[in-house]
């Protein structure tokens, strides 16, 4: 069972301790709590005792009918003698099933709220007395206050969960690329919030990633926060362009809520690192550079969604860089009271490029050093996305899956350019590099997780790749296969292919940049 | 959504024609070879493959290749490759020997003219 459904489970033993202690008290047949509903205008019976059925039943009624609809409507105690002579028409057909004859409400107030009622009945006729009805005013009173406290429990663990539930459990593995994410919950369980990020692979050679922030707490911002995040995975199906999705997204929260929230849509070429991104008045993303430096994106501009403004999208790409961040996080990270949101911008940009380059690290660190001595944080999302940098020695590791080929052509080829590499010597690079992680993709021991490690490195003009799995070589069989090796041959100076007791290394060697 | 390679056919008289743009590699090297399968009937006379769009091709679309080759031959087809000259396409082949077992034509109009003499 969850947190949240022990938190329930509080709240029914408690409601049925209490009305046992008030049928005790006021000797009454009956007894019964009704709670108003989130709209403020149904009454739902919760408890009872004598008449349970009206719990099975799910008896509801409006506010302002019948005899609890009048004490929740009036806010004051209310009494009827005799039901057979009574001025109110009671609509619970229950009270005449079970013969009830006299009933006393009292309402559930909580800050000047009413939150429900609780009455009393009897199977004989009654007069209840100014007294009875103080008393039960007095356990009333008692009473709302704890089933408040237990219910923001409840939804703040509900929202929690939820919250949880919608985050990614795990970001994907990228050749060339890393990602982490991070969340961290607000300080205080019933202020769970509305932060969100999401991956969303689309296809082999795309990610649509967002992050976004409902306005308000507690369950109905976790619940839109859903909605929302559903719908942009929903559009990403079928939209290619951030700023059109946006636009669509707009009109769906137009439709659908009234709450404030912002949001970036930004989608990720595996191939190119091109990112393209909209924004809906969600703080700008932040672009950390490989020397050290960092700049607010700042063109991609449009309306929160939810604010009645209808807007276009505007759109902004950058191509990411060897050994660059993009940044993306939610208001929480910089808003504080008494500070201006370029001081919030100041300290974030410092404290990023302070942190370690790992997204992982990078995260928390930066989560970490901005929230450090502030009371009651406020919830924060953040999401960032590396690219390698193509340094003389390159190290990624490759899902052992026939998608990531091209990916894998498109990192080495950068990786000799960037090393001083002719075209013919990138398309040789390609050919032998893609040859080599096929084979590994072949035989990949097993289903699943099989990973590739690839590694390049420069010595005096020579590029030397080696690309290692954990299974063994095998040349593919059959007339017309086994033709990786001598393509790979072809191609390169040199190959050797290494088996050991746990894999196989085939090192590629070729000069580049013409060196002799 | 961006995909590899992309197969588009068409038709000369009796004569198929496949092109293929983009790359090809073992990820996409099954779906290309059911694809083409499917499209030469045995009516057909001859399928022109026109790789002048191809910008990568691998051991596997190699071997795809062949094995279309083999299997028209054994119904009696024709089977050439259109391969501009100096393309990366055309370094791979030439790699293998590809011309060895199937014709080789630098644009498909020369391709055309070589399955209606039938021969190169």
């Amino acid at each position: 069972m969850t947190e949240a459904g022990l938190a329930f489970l509080d709240l029914n033993d408690l409601l049925t301790e209490l009305l046992q202690r008030v049928t005790e008290v006021l000797k009454s047949d009956t007894a019964a709590v009704l709670l108003v509903e989130e709209d403020g205008r149904t009454l739902v019976a919760r408890a009872a005792k004598g008449l349970e059925e009206e719990v099975e039943r799910g008896f509801r009624l409006p506010v302002g009918r019948g005899f609890a609809g009048r004490v929740a409507a009036t806010r004051q105690p209310v009494v009827i003698p005799d039901l057979d002579n009574s001025p109110v028409t009671v609509v619970n057909p229950l009270m005449r099933e079970k013969k009830v004859r006299s009933l006393l409400g009292v309402p559930l107030i909580v800050e000047g709220k009413v939150i429900g009622v609780l009455h009393v009945g009897s199977l004989t006729q009654r007069e209840f007395t100014a007294g009875d009805i103080q008393l039960l005013q007095l356990v009333a009173d008692r009473v709302a206050l704890s089933i408040e406290r237990s219910r923001l429990a409840v939804q703040g663990q509900i929202a929690q969960t939820l919250q949880r539930s919608l985050l990614p459990h795990s970001l994907p593995r990228l050749p060339g690329l890393s990602m982490a994410a991070w969340y961290l919950p607000a300080a205080e369980e019933s202020a769970v919030g509305g932060d969100w990020y999401d991956v969303i692979q689309l296809g082999h050679r795309r990610l649509g990633l967002t992050i976004g922030d409902v306005a308000g707490h507690g369950l109905a911002a976790a619940t839109y926060m859903g909605q929302l995040r559903s719908a942009i995975r929903a559009y990403s199906l079928v939209i290619d362009r951030p700023a059109e999705l946006l636009k669509l997204v707009s009109r769906f929260a137009d439709q659908e809520h009234s709450r404030m929230a912002t949001v970036i849509y930004a989608t990720l070429n595996l191939d190119t690192w091109v990112v393209d991104f909209a924004r809906a008045g969600h703080p700008y993303p932040l672009l950390l550079r490989a020397d050290g430096s960092s700049t607010f994106l700042t063109e991609a501009s449009g309306p929160p969604l939810g604010s009645g403004a209808v807007g276009d999208y505007d759109q902004q790409r950058i191509a990411l860089g060897p050994a660059e961040t993009l940044f993306f996080y939610t208001d929480g990270l910089i808003e504080r009271r008494g500070k201006t949101l370029s001081d919030g911008e100041a300290a974030l940009s410092e404290a990023a490029n302070a942190a370690p380059d790992e997204p992982e690290l990078m995260c928390r660190e930066v989560i970490q050093r901005l929230t450090e001595g502030i009371d009651a944080p406020d919830d924060v999302a953040v999401l960032a996305v590396r690219a390698v940098g193509l340094d003389d020695r390159l190290e990624v590791e490759v899902p052992a899956v026939a998608e990531q080929l091209a990916t894998v052509r498109h990192l080495i080829r950068r990786w000799v350019t960037a090393k001083g590499g002719t075209d013919d010597d990138c398309a040789a690079f390609a050919v032998a590099v893609s040859e080599a992680c096929a084979n590994s993709v072949e035989h990949a021991y097993g289903p699943g997780d099989a990973m590739i490690d690839l590694r390049a490195e420069l010595n005096d003009g020579e590029a030397l790749v080696s690309v290692r799995d954990g299974g063994e070589w095998r040349e593919p069989t059959g007339q017309h296969r086994g033709r990786g090796i001598p393509l790979m041959k072809e191609f390169m100076d040199d190959v050797a292919i290494e088996t050991e007791d746990d894999g196989t290394t085939v090192q590629l060697r070729r000069r580049i940049g013409g060196a002799p | 959504m961006p995909e590899l390679a992309r197969l588009s056919f068409g038709k000369e008289g009796d004569v198929e024609l496949a092109h293929v743009a983009g790359e090809v590699d073992a990820s996409n090297v099954a779906e290309l070879t059911k694809q083409l399968l499917e499209a030469v009937s045995n009516q057909s006379r001859a399928l022109v493959l026109d790789l002048s769009e191809t910008s990568y091709i691998d051991s596997s679309g190699i071997s795809l290749i062949f094995d279309a080759a083999a299997r028209m031959k054994n119904r009696r087809q024709e089977m050439r490759l259109v391969v501009p000259p100096k393309s990366f396409v055309s370094e791979v082949l030439g790699a293998v020997s590809m011309s060895d077992s199937v014709p080789i034509d630098a644009a498909l109009p020369e391709a055309l003219r070589a399955v209606g003499s039938g021969g190169a």
